[in-house]
């Protein structure tokens, strides 16, 4: 992409991580060492949301992941000057707790007696539409729901709008909840069997292609069920179509959380930049579709001080099938 | 009528008003409008729900449920009349 887009704004509801100032004030010692053993399920630490969503009205009617969405949003929005051009989310399993609701109620009432508030809230774009009628942006708005690569599509398509000359800038975040019947659900499909932990959590970013910021969001790809060799060329090839050499790269923010099934490719990719320092988040956040949007959050905090990495490269796969990579800058790096 | 307590909480739990109790909700309130408690027309939905579900009363005319939603006594009003028949 020609364009330079910007990160200008971030925000996060996440669990466990200690909560800072934001932006750009971590560093990649305040991430607590990666330890596999600890509890198999990470829920958020949320905000009190009636300092965000201040209509009772609204609020009553939210679900708790439809809150968290939109609190992330506003939060990110909170320091913008200008409406944003796009409204864009992701989510790979959407307002769950509504859709749990709605599909127990049609059983126990024999698809009788129906009550329309978890209908109309389980869909999908619930939290983009939230965000658009809570701050009157009438823009472009596009939820993305691609299981592993949701978020990263999301992101592409902000991007293309930005590179195009669509907007100017444009809000690009994902939210995922993690109820009890989801956790009873993937324990029994045996996700967690060797070493996963399951999260949830909502990210938000304002791109612009005007305003600057330290952290500029280079580029991003993607790889569908690569073998290890594969990804290692799909690696390759993105760093070469960035003219960045492996030595460039100052830190990896890896995926890896200690599932074993997922390991290989983690492994391979940490072995392929050996001089470069690796972070790791899953212990903290678990893992779900979109959680690369917390790494892109904490690439986003960790850079932009004189003495930050100056190249970061942010790599996932969601269950060994969706592979992405997302390039971040130093704006200092000059 | 001994069932206003439990229709308040059924109004209130599915309504999702958690920043009521049963004892602060007055039972002479506007249900909608701005003087009032400030539901709309998804809560409507969910009243007749309520009745149906509840109470085993089903509102046959949209002109018959702008009269018994005007407050909690009038739907109380409602039920005690049409329990009884």
């Amino acid at each position: 992409m020609k364009e330079t887009i910007y990160i200008t704004g971030a925000s996060s509801i996440t669990p466990l991580l200690p909560q800072k100032p934001s932006p750009y004030t971590y560093t990649a010692q305040d991430i607590p060492p990666c330890t596999y053993t600890e509890t198999i399920r990470s829920a958020c630490k949320e905000p009190d949301y009636k300092a965000y969503i201040t209509d009772p009205a609204a609020r009553r009617r939210m679900s708790r992941v439809v809150k968290m969405g939109l609190t992330a949003a506003l939060q990110c929005l909170s320091g913008a000057g200008e409406m944003p051009g796009a409204i864009i989310t992701a989510t790979g399993l959407g307002c769950l707790s509504d859709t749990e609701k709605f599909l127990r109620t049609l059983i126990e009432n024999k698809e009788e007696l129906l009550n329309p508030t978890p209908f109309i809230q389980s869909t999908f774009n619930t939290v983009g539409s939230q965000i658009a009628i809570s701050t009157k942006n009438m823009a472009y708005n596009n939820t993305y729901v691609h299981r592993g690569v949701s978020f990263e599509s999301a992101l592409l398509d902000g991007m293309m709008m930005l590179a195009g000359g669509e907007a100017e800038s444009v809000l690009v975040g994902s939210y995922e909840e993690l109820t009890a019947t989801s956790f009873d659900i993937q324990s029994r499909l045996g996700f967690f069997r060797k070493g996963g932990k399951a999260g949830e959590g909502a990210q938000f970013f304002l791109l612009s292609a005007k305003e600057k910021s330290p952290c500029i969001l280079r580029d991003l790809a993607f790889a569908f069920q690569p073998t290890p060799d594969e990804l290692l060329e799909k690696a390759a090839d993105f760093l070469l179509k960035n003219k960045v050499q492996k030595a460039d790269i100052e830190m990896l923010i890896s995926g890896d959380g200690g599932n074993e099934e997922e390991f290989t490719f983690y492994d391979k990719i940490e072995k392929n930049f050996p001089e470069t320092q690796v972070v790791k988040y899953k212990h903290l956040t678990g893992d779900y579709q979109t959680v690369s949007s917390f790494a892109l959050w904490l690439g986003t905090q960790i850079m932009g001080k004189a003495d930050s990495p100056k190249k970061i490269l942010i790599y996932n796969h969601f269950r060994n099938i969706n592979h992405t990579f997302i390039l971040l800058e130093s704006r200092f790096d000059k | 009528m001994h069932f206003i307590n439990e229709l308040k909480t059924h109004i209130i739990e599915e309504l999702n008003l958690e920043e009521l109790t049963p004892d602060e909700m007055d039972i002479d309130l506007p249900l909608f409008g701005d003087e009032g408690l400030g539901l709309d027309s998804i809560d409507v939905l969910e009243l007749i729900l309520i009745l149906e579900k509840y109470y085993g009363l089903k509102i046959s005319t949209p002109k018959e449920g702008k009269q018994i939603f005007r407050s909690v006594r009038t739907i109380a009003d409602y039920i005690a009349a049409n329990q009884q028949q």
